[in-house]
């Protein structure tokens, strides 16, 4: 395997414009044969589309695709899947009520004598993870809507090793993992560049970028700014990159004191749509102007949580108040009403109606509030003016409140949502993974957001898998394990070590555990 | 070669797709109006083809539709049942619930209509005020009963998991049999074979006002456009419409937002149900002035399936769609009595009109779902 030299892709120059809008001048990028070139920059600075040129689906106006020496033009992504490049694109394309196998052969279903021979494909797929070190070949039969997203994506990337694919492009694959499986998908990467393949990874995570690529090409306003050997940067170098000035990555110091108790939960048991208990027994109090972080890793019992002191879940058992008032049985739109506010995990299916435009979604929830609404008519004209001043003050591009919230990127959809929920009249803000595939940029200026509002004295629940999000808006962090809160800590008393250990499952021992205002649970 | 064969024709469809969409109002009308005209031509093509004459074809089926006072009279009676009832469908699809069961939700209202007239008939001294009064009340009885008639099969969806579909196109059967059953065995004069009820007195109709037809009346039309108004307003302008809309867009974000997704079914298929209800009264009072076996009525509530579609369940849109349906429908009627064509031919060629303004609108509904056009990252 001489790696050494051997140019896998070469992007030569490529422009592409959709009307007035250039996304992508002129950008060169080449990937050497068997590393890892990580992609980095801001939402909307045109990575996506970059790599969609690269996949056939968009042609490129100007400039040249070169694979393996020879020159393409790629009209469909049929044409770049011969010529061995794989996509494993962001929002995974599976077919949710089909079995693995059933999808990895999709398109490409082996067949003797006409009918289909599965016996083939179960072989070589069996190879394929033995090489590879995935363990798919175990879940074959499963249906895909019964698999974690870890799992699923090891799915995507076994597809695209079966039809052949050289060089893999993983669309922010990151964004959807815990830290534990994104350790295992950068593990997988290594195994793939050792075993001769080409990695193109997309992501705006520095930290990331720089401990799983060998290159780094830094796009900002659909340029290339530049590419760095991942050795030979730093965090603030790519960020000023990135971002064209400086960002501050200190940390700032807490101030001000909580007031009285905004949002208790006691005894909370929720149990998810198979009846399962996921929450057990919880009980968290948020104060006035404070920020009580949960850490996790995802799937422990948050989102239910979540779900049950914002309405969207009946709980089994327990009681929730906000300002000393039972709403265990509020109806969501009542808690709206009385100024919860809920930035949801789920921005694709929740937060926001994909084809309505940004007037209408500025509307959500917001649709029986004044002064959207007077009595039951709505006010087009304030919805309107309210999403314009969404996408002003939260730097929602393109700024064009017309636009399908499904045409804008996944950090434009965020911001959006956040700044939605953030403009509410509120009194309690519930923020799951707020900044979750949000630019660098836009986190710093969320996480402001969320400290004047915490400042203005509203109560904030926050869950993040980001334990450096944790950590550094939270004033107590919880730490979720199986359902249950492992510990309550304070922040700046614990080490990130300490806290990979409870979101193991092990509560620390006294010694070390500083923190005030502990409720430990057994 | 072929590569870049296929990416002028997507560059064209991009194209095309980018037109449709940012097509203006007038602009679909105009290509409405086109489409038929094309389709007539194609039409008159496949009649002369079979051995008939085509010129005659399609003057008569022109002059069925808009050919005299009492032909339009004829058309616009049909366009008024077919909005009414193409605004229940439209109301319930556009929410996502798939009410087939139009039909037997006017049906049901249509009853309730005629048993309010036949029970207050006799209580009431005769007059023009009594026939309002009793209008507006057999109205109102229809519209509860239809609501009602609807409300049921939403609940089953809504708490047992019921797929309204198949509910009800079942209870539309159910509505036919127990009404006629109910007409045989109760509600026909003593002695009658037809299984008709009394017929309504004089001052229980709507007046024709303008074109002299007994069974069109232009308040009867005028009533199915307020409605359109009415369920166009409640459904752009209320919270409650954002609800069912959103609802049948993406149904987790509307729960996002605060509706109750069980409840909003039923709220659903209750409004939905009460527009069919009224077309009910509308069909006893205006066009029958008695009640009748309902296996005998015109399917209004299934060609209002598509009426609603090719409005692309837009309220407002129902009407120009409700119209051309109710032109066909006249025109292929008096065809019918007129000339010696097969039935085949006639409905062929109101199938091809039908296709032809209705691909405009699919091409636009492709152009959405496949995200050509426009300007996307």
């Amino acid at each position: 395997m001489s790696t050494g030299d051997r140019v896998a892709v070469d992007l030569q120059n490529v422009t592409k414009r959709f009307g007035d809008v250039v996304a992508n001048d002129a950008v060169s990028l080449t990937l050497k044969a068997g590393s890892v070139h990580a992609l980095v920059g801001e939402n909307g600075a045109g990575k996506t589309t970059l790599m969609n040129v690269l996949y056939g689906l968009y042609d490129p106006d100007d400039g040249r695709i070169v694979v393996d020496g020879e020159e393409r033009a790629f009209d469909s992504p049929r044409d770049a899947i011969d010529a061995g490049i794989g996509m494993i694109h962001q929002h995974f394309q599976l077919v949710d009520n089909m079995t693995v196998l059933q999808n990895i052969v999709l398109g490409h279903e082996p067949s003797s004598r006409g009918l289909v021979d599965d016996a083939d494909a179960r072989d070589r797929i069996t190879e394929i993870c033995e090489t590879y070190g995935f363990s798919v070949h175990e879940h074959l039969d499963t249906r895909i809507e019964d698999l974690g997203l870890g799992v699923q994506q090891h799915v995507e990337i076994v597809k695209s090793l079966y039809r052949g694919a050289d060089t893999l492009v993983l669309d922010e694959p990151t964004a959807v993992l815990t830290p534990q499986e994104v350790e295992g998908l950068f593990e997988v990467m290594a195994e793939l560049t050792a075993q001769g393949h080409s990695l193109i990874f997309i992501t705006h995570k520095l930290d990331e970028a720089m401990e799983a690529a060998d290159h780094v090409t830094v796009l900002r306003d659909g340029k290339a700014v530049g590419t760095v050997g991942a050795g030979k940067t730093s965090r603030s170098d790519l960020a000023r990159m990135m971002v064209g000035r400086d960002v501050l990555f200190d940390f700032q110091p807490r101030t001000g004191t909580p007031g009285t108790v905004t949002l208790g939960v006691e005894e909370l048991r929720v149990s998810d749509e198979r009846d399962l208990a996921q929450v057990r027994d919880v009980d968290l109090t948020v104060r006035e102007g404070e920020i009580l972080g949960i850490a996790g890793v995802e799937g422990n019992g948050q989102s239910e949580l979540v779900e049950a002191i914002t309405g969207m879940r009946t709980p089994d058992a327990g009681s929730v108040t906000l300002d000393d008032t039972d709403i265990t049985d509020m109806s969501r739109r009542r808690r709206i009403e009385a100024g919860i506010a809920y930035v949801p995990g789920d921005r694709q299916e929740e937060g926001l109606v994909q084809d309505y435009d940004l007037v209408r979604n500025a509307l959500l929830g917001n649709q029986t509030i004044e002064p959207y609404a007077n009595g039951r008519i709505l006010d087009w004209q304030a919805a309107s003016e309210h999403a314009e001043h969404i996408v002003e003050a939260y730097d929602v591009r393109p700024r064009n409140t017309q636009a399908a919230a499904e045409s804008l990127s996944g950090g434009n959809q965020q911001k959006f949502v956040v700044g939605r929920e953030l403009e509410r009249d509120l009194t309690l803000l519930v923020a799951a993974h707020p900044t979750r595939g949000v630019d660098i940029g836009s986190i710093e200026f969320i996480h402001e957001r969320l400290r004047d509002i915490r400042d203005e004295g509203v109560a904030i629940l926050l869950v993040s898998s980001k334990l450096d999000e944790v950590q550094k808006l939270s004033d107590r962090t919880a730490v979720m394990y199986e359902g249950e809160f492992v510990d309550v800590v304070d922040p700046d008393a614990v080490t990130e070590h300490d806290l990979g250990l409870m979101m193991a499952g092990q509560p620390i021992d006294e010694s070390t555990d500083t923190a005030q205002d502990t409720e430990a649970q057994p | 070669m072929s590569r870049t064969g296929l990416g002028t024709v997507r560059a064209i469809a991009d194209r095309i797709a980018d037109r449709m969409l940012s097509a203006s109002v007038l602009e679909r009308l105009a290509l409405a109006v086109a489409s038929t005209i094309l389709a007539l031509l194609i039409g008159a093509i496949i009649v002369a083809a079979s051995g008939y004459d085509a010129v005659e074809f399609v003057s008569a089926l022109v002059f069925g539709a808009v050919g005299n006072l009492s032909n339009i009279a004829f058309t616009l009676r049909q366009s008024t049942m077919l909005i009414l009832t193409g605004v229940a469908v439209a109301v319930a699809f556009r929410a996502g619930v798939f009410n087939i069961g139009v039909q037997g939700q006017f049906v049901v209202g249509g009853l309730a209509g005629t048993l309010a007239v036949l029970v207050l008939v006799p209580l009431l001294p005769a007059g023009v005020a009594t026939g309002v009064a009793i209008m507006a009340l057999a109205a109102l009885a229809a519209i509860i009963a239809g609501g009602a008639y609807a409300a049921l099969p939403g609940m089953m969806k809504a708490y047992a998991g019921a797929n309204e579909v198949i509910t009800t196109i079942m209870l539309n059967f159910i509505a036919a049999g127990v009404v006629y059953f109910l007409i045989d065995a109760y509600l026909k004069p003593p002695g009658a074979a037809a299984p008709n009820t009394a017929a309504f007195p004089d001052y229980v109709d709507l007046p024709g006002v303008a074109f002299g037809s007994p069974s069109f009346s232009v308040i009867g039309l005028g009533i199915a456009l307020l409605t359109v108004l009415v369920v166009y307003v409640l459904m752009a302008r209320t919270s409650f419409g954002y609800d069912l809309v959103t609802s049948g867009h993406q149904e987790p974000a509307a729960k996002y937002s605060g509706v109750d997704p069980k409840r909003m079914i039923v709220r659903t298929m209750t409004i939905s149900g009460m527009v069919a209800g009224l077309a009910g009264a509308m069909f006893a009072i205006m066009i029958l002035g008695y009640y009748s076996d309902p296996n005998s009525f015109p399917t209004f509530g299934f060609d209002a399936i598509a009426v609603s579609l090719l409005g692309a369940n837009n309220p407002l849109a129902v009407v120009p769609a409700g119209i051309l349906f109710g032109g066909l429908d006249a025109g292929g009627q008096y065809i019918g009595f007129t000339l010696d064509v097969p039935s085949e031919l006639v409905d062929g060629v109101i199938g091809l009109i039908v296709l032809f303004v209705a691909v405009p609108e699919l091409f636009r509904m492709a152009g959405r779902y496949t995200g050509l056009g426009g300007e996307h990252q």
